[in-house]
């Protein structure tokens, strides 16, 4: 195998690509369209150059389904554009793309969707309920929460392109493993904090009314913990939220 | 509301709707922060971080992974917040129909989503054979395609939202009938209650991590005591 | 035990839609090709938290390691990548219910659901388990509607 060299240019190129991977998102090829995308620039590199015979079944195969979390997509892209370059055999990248899709899902749906983004927020939630200014609860969400970000998608390159279909030695690292734990760890903590200051500091007067308001919390939430269904809650809120609004409007 | 007032607050949302999945979801679609700008906008951002709050506590319920459909809180946060500022923060009700408005947005900008992916997935139908053959220009052109369909979807959303929610909103508050202290607690205690419930469902399953929760709510609730 | 097939396999939906809510405990991944391939078995790996134990076995291991997986007492899911493997599965070892959890986009497949698509013997493949006693449902999470059969062909 040779070591093809990507040049800074087009490593560029294909990360500002990756912030849109999800563009053309749909429910037949998931982001399918979206990594062959991102991986377009690089594959500009095979012989034949943009447009020749390698290029084009390199980016027809890259196009097709792909599922996998957004940020993490960037390993995938990374790791299959290497692959191409070094011409691996079809047949290994099919099934190499299919062996990461699910993997990369998982790894970003613990990490991200379930670690980073909740705790980012509680921290946001915290940060407002002990007396935060709205640009300070915003600045410092979005400060912390896209250092992560935008630091995981670089990450995710750099590893993909540097080791190519031996990426799953990079993706076992203990940090990688164990920080989903220890992300859960800090939610749980801080959500603890957070949702009852939030919630005294939204109510704002204090007192009994706060007292009362942080009790039927406590109430409400312990009931709402017996559902078992994840995600009703916010309809739930929506029909009491209803009943709330036609009661005070007709009565 | 005129034209010119609901055109910045239609394009915020425009750019906060293709944040939450289709660029660069740097999570300013996060209710948190779509609100407080949307309250910023018509000049009270401490309005739009208020109902910005109830909403994060909402979308703490919602992650957006497996559902086939959930809400789209990038416009709704941006309808909510600026439906707030506009009725005026200190009016009874006030938030209880904002909260409303924006859950109904929520619900409505989460279908259109399904309904702009079903358009894109037929729109990959017709050009497969040239994705297929390796074309640069369907590629590109397909995730362009999408990225202004959604940019587009945000737009007429958050135009059409704002628009029709903002008079009704204040002839709601009009007619209220309920005490401000009231109906302000019970949102936010309802907005609580589920983020407090799914949130503890979270963190005990699983993991044994319920009793960190619970020695975070400890510290919670002596903070909230102290003042 | 949950029985799941589902062509993307080691997943978020897996590991943390079902696996959080129910507990789960270990994975058992059947298919004959991941059973037999190293670099593959190391991608796999890593999608699972390292709380959760993975298994790798072909249909004829996991036909002789099935009675020690429904023997466990912590909660677990079989998962396959198509319907054939789980029918190979389920006509020897006792299936009750198989979940439908994604079958995606290929050609000659027609939609069903979002997550749900098939070809006309994959479809007769189901109705021949379903006549054998198996509950057959399409489920993506556990907060998703569960579709019976009977409403989705």
């Amino acid at each position: 195998m040779t070591r093809i060299h990507v040049p800074f240019m087009t490593r560029l190129v294909t990360w500002l690509r990756l912030f849109a991977v999800q563009g053309s998102w749909n429910y037949e090829i998931l982001l399918g369209n979206g990594i062959g995308f991102c991986a377009e620039p690089a594959l500009r590199l095979l012989p034949g150059g943009r447009g020749g015979d390698k290029y084009r079944r390199a980016l027809a195969r890259q196009s097709r389904y792909f599922n996998a979390h957004p940020y993490l997509a960037a390993v995938a892209v990374g790791a299959l554009t290497r692959a191409e370059l070094e011409e691996v055999d079809p047949a290994k990248i099919e099934r190499f793309r299919t062996a990461l899709a699910g993997p990369l899902g998982s790894v970003g749906d613990r990490l991200v969707w379930s670690g980073w983004l909740p705790l980012c927020s509680l921290l946001a939630l915290g940060a407002y309920g002990v007396g935060g200014s709205a640009g300070l609860v915003v600045a410092l969400f979005l400060i912390v929460y896209n250092v992560g970000h935008v630091a995981l998608r670089a990450w995710g390159l750099k590893v993909g392109f540097s080791q190519g279909t031996e990426v799953a030695k990079s993706l076992s690292t203990p940090l990688l493993r164990r920080s989903p734990e220890w992300i859960d760890r800090a939610g749980a903590l801080l959500a603890g904090i957070a949702v009852p200051t939030a919630v005294e500091r939204a109510v704002g007067i204090g007192g009994e009314v706060s007292a009362v308001a942080i009790g039927a919390v406590l109430i409400g939430g312990v009931v709402l913990a017996r559902i078992p269904n994840t995600s009703v809650g916010w309809r739930l809120a929506l029909g009491i939220l209803s009943i709330i609004v036609l009661y005070a409007v007709l009565a | 509301m005129s034209f010119l007032e609901v055109l910045p607050i239609a394009l915020l949302g425009a750019v906060c709707g293709l944040d939450f999945v289709s660029f660069p979801q740097a999570m300013i679609s996060r209710p948190i922060v779509g609100a407080t700008a949307g309250g910023a906008i018509l000049g009270s951002p401490s309005a739009g971080l208020l109902i910005g709050v109830v909403l994060e506590l909402l979308a703490l319920d919602t992650r957006p992974f497996g559902a086939s459909r959930y809400p789209e809180w990038g416009t709704a946060g941006v309808t909510g917040g600026a439906v707030f500022a506009s009725v005026g923060a200190g009016r009874p009700g006030g938030l209880a129909v904002a909260a409303f408005v924006s859950l109904v947005t929520a619900m409505l900008s989460g279908s259109s989503m399904v309904l702009l992916r079903k358009l894109i997935g037929a729109r990959a139908a017709v050009t497969r054979e040239l994705i297929e053959a390796g074309s640069e220009r369907a590629v590109v052109g397909l995730q362009l395609f999408g990225l202004t369909a959604d940019l587009l979807r945000g737009f007429i959303l958050t135009l059409l939202a704002v628009a029709l929610a903002v008079p009704l909103a204040r002839g709601m508050v009009e007619i209220w009938g309920l005490p401000a202290t009231f109906s302000n607690a019970a949102v936010i205690g309802l907005a609580g209650a589920v983020a407090g419930g799914s949130l503890w469902k979270f963190f005990t399953a699983g993991t044994r991590t319920g009793w960190l929760f619970l020695a975070g709510l400890v510290i919670g609730l002596g903070f909230v005591a102290v003042q | 035990m949950l029985h799941r097939i589902d062509d993307r396999l080691i997943h978020g939906q897996v590991v943390v839609g079902w696996g959080r809510p129910l507990g789960v405990g270990f994975i058992a991944l059947v298919d004959d090709t991941v059973a037999a391939s190293d670099w593959e078995q190391e991608l796999y790996r890593m999608g699972v938290p390292p709380e959760m134990t993975l298994y790798f076995a072909d249909v004829a291991t996991a036909e002789r390691e099935h009675p020690k997986w429904e023997s466990d007492s912590r909660p677990g899911i079989v998962l396959t990548p198509d319907i054939g493997t789980m029918a190979r599965l389920a006509a020897s070892v006792p299936v009750t219910e198989v979940n439908l959890g994604g079958i995606h986009h290929a050609p000659g497949r027609t939609q069903r659901l979002q997550y749900v698509f098939l070809t006309p013997e994959e479809e007769q493949a189901l109705r021949d388990l379903a006549e054998r006693g198996v509950k057959i449902f399409a489920q993506d999470v556990p907060g998703g509607k569960p579709v019976e059969l009977g409403d989705l062909l």
